[in-house]
């Protein structure tokens, strides 16, 4: 593990290495519109701002970092800039120039999401990790994976499977899904001759998404899980879940 | 003028002006349309994609303390995406060995079915003290304290237990694509080792590199 830990760490040092040489070159140059724009000397509203540039001069954006682009201007000041303050920027031409965020902040055109959330599994406390992607408006490729820990046993599951928003241009959109997975379930260390269980699964639910402002969703899921314990066997388990994420 | 005055002072100056024109004859119409219609197409222009750094990866080190047995050596990995300035998820994964020298000492036998700890946990954090951290007179370095909260899975004695964990940590800029983390993290989950139901808390303190891409 620590070998492969330093394995990665030389391989992020050499990935790092090779676009600072090129940073340059894909930089854009823009002119001020604003009035004025703040340097700030971190991409945050809590780092102080240290330089002005006022409307009319040329800068060049080199990096961008959530809503904040690094800038250097003519004299060589370097600095972060909120993307508010740069949507008014003109090109060499004295076009509008559109500087676009880092994408997804439209719920409507998302691609996918990812998020975890809490809830219980047949009383039992669980938590569960989920993810989509969105084949189209409202079908999404699926998953999900999930714990739960009993009094008596702790059961661990996945799922994989398709998923259905009718309304998906609403924020508040419900949801409909069906999987097919795996449920184990081991039995405390502390029970004798208890037999742990390892079957397939399927899996179906109901539940309501919300899109928050700032990439955000929440998510209620009523869920419905049947274990295929054998032949003729099955088990069916009910959970709620409560959990946040983030689409992109 | 204060800034928010100023459509009120409008209005009243569109009333007043509106009154006036009632009184005196009504204006004349305008009697010819523009010759020449302009017509002007506006490119969208887009900028290039510009390089961006919202992604982390990063190697930890640190130590673990087990609930009932010793505090270990911890490493680890993790993965993380910025959302906002303000929120990040983050992935980790890490591994310990756990001892229990102590244990046997005192009970000769083990309880520990295997020394083998892992976990690991997706969690979201938040930065609640963006600012900077001061070395001498001249050199500045933004920083962030971060409190972050996740779910995830602790193997610990040949058992998967789910696991929260809560914890706050400090980011420090060296460089735009590298930082030193410093971590404080409990995770808390339950198991029955010892024949009764019981929770532990596991505190980890760690350091380590990340690299923004």
């Amino acid at each position: 593990m620590s070998r492969l830990v330093a394995l990665i760490v030389c391989w992020m040092w050499l990935a790092l290495q090779a676009p600072a040489a090129n940073a340059a070159e894909d930089s854009a140059r823009v002119q001020v519109a604003d009035p004025y724009i703040e340097l700030h000397t971190g991409p945050g509203r809590g780092y102080p701002v240290f330089h002005v540039s006022e409307r009319g001069e040329w800068i060049a954006i080199t990096l961008r970092r959530t809503t904040w682009y690094q800038v250097r201007t003519d004299k060589g000041v370097e600095g972060w800039v909120n993307q508010r303050q740069l949507v008014a920027t003109l090109n060499e031409a004295g076009e509008r120039v559109a500087i676009a965020g880092p994408g997804g902040d439209d719920y409507l055109n998302r691609r996918g999401d990812f998020g975890g959330g809490i809830g219980r599994f047949k009383g039992e406390p669980s938590t569960k990790l989920f993810g989509s992607y969105r084949l189209s408006d409202t079908l999404s490729l699926e998953g999900a994976t999930g714990q739960v820990q009993g009094v008596f046993s702790g059961s661990s599951f996945w799922h994989v499977g398709l998923g259905v928003q009718p309304w998906s241009d609403r924020r508040l959109s419900p949801h409909f899904g069906i999987g097919l997975g795996k449920f184990r379930n081991f039995p405390n260390q502390s029970l004798v001759d208890a037999i742990p269980v390892n079957v397939k699964m399927a899996q179906a639910s109901l539940g309501l998404r919300y899109h928050l402002g700032a990439r955000f969703i929440a998510r209620l899921d009523f869920s419905l899980y049947t274990a295929f314990l054998g032949d003729s066997r099955s088990a069916e388990y009910r959970a709620v879940n409560a959990g946040i994420g983030f689409f992109f | 003028m204060p800034l928010f005055l100023r459509p009120f002072f409008l209005a009243a100056g569109l009333l007043v002006a509106a009154g006036a024109s009632a009184q005196s004859s009504p204006a004349p119409a305008p009697t010819e349309e523009p010759v020449v219609v302009p017509q002007v197409q506006r490119r969208d222009v887009k900028l290039p994609r510009l390089p961006s750094r919202d992604f982390e990866l990063g190697a930890f080190a640190g130590s673990y303390s087990v609930q009932g047995f010793e505090a270990v050596a911890v490493t680890g990995l993790r993965a993380g995406y910025h959302i906002t300035e303000d929120f990040f998820v983050e992935a980790a994964v890490g591994h310990a060995k756990v001892n229990d020298e102590t244990f046997r000492k005192i009970f000769a036998g083990t309880v520990l079915a295997s020394d083998r700890l892992s976990y690991y946990n997706v969690s979201l954090g938040y930065n609640v003290m963006p600012g900077e951290v001061f070395f001498g007179r001249s050199v500045a370095k933004a920083s962030a304290v971060y409190l972050i909260g996740g779910v995830g899975s602790t193997q610990f004695n040949d058992r998967r237990h789910q696991t929260l964990n809560f914890g706050a940590g400090i980011r420090l800029f060296l460089r735009d694509w590298a930082a030193l983390q410093v971590d404080m993290r409990d995770h808390i989950f339950s198991d029955d080792l010892l024949g009764a139901r019981r929770r532990n808390n596991n505190l980890e303190f760690s350091g380590g590199l990340t690299f923004f891409f």
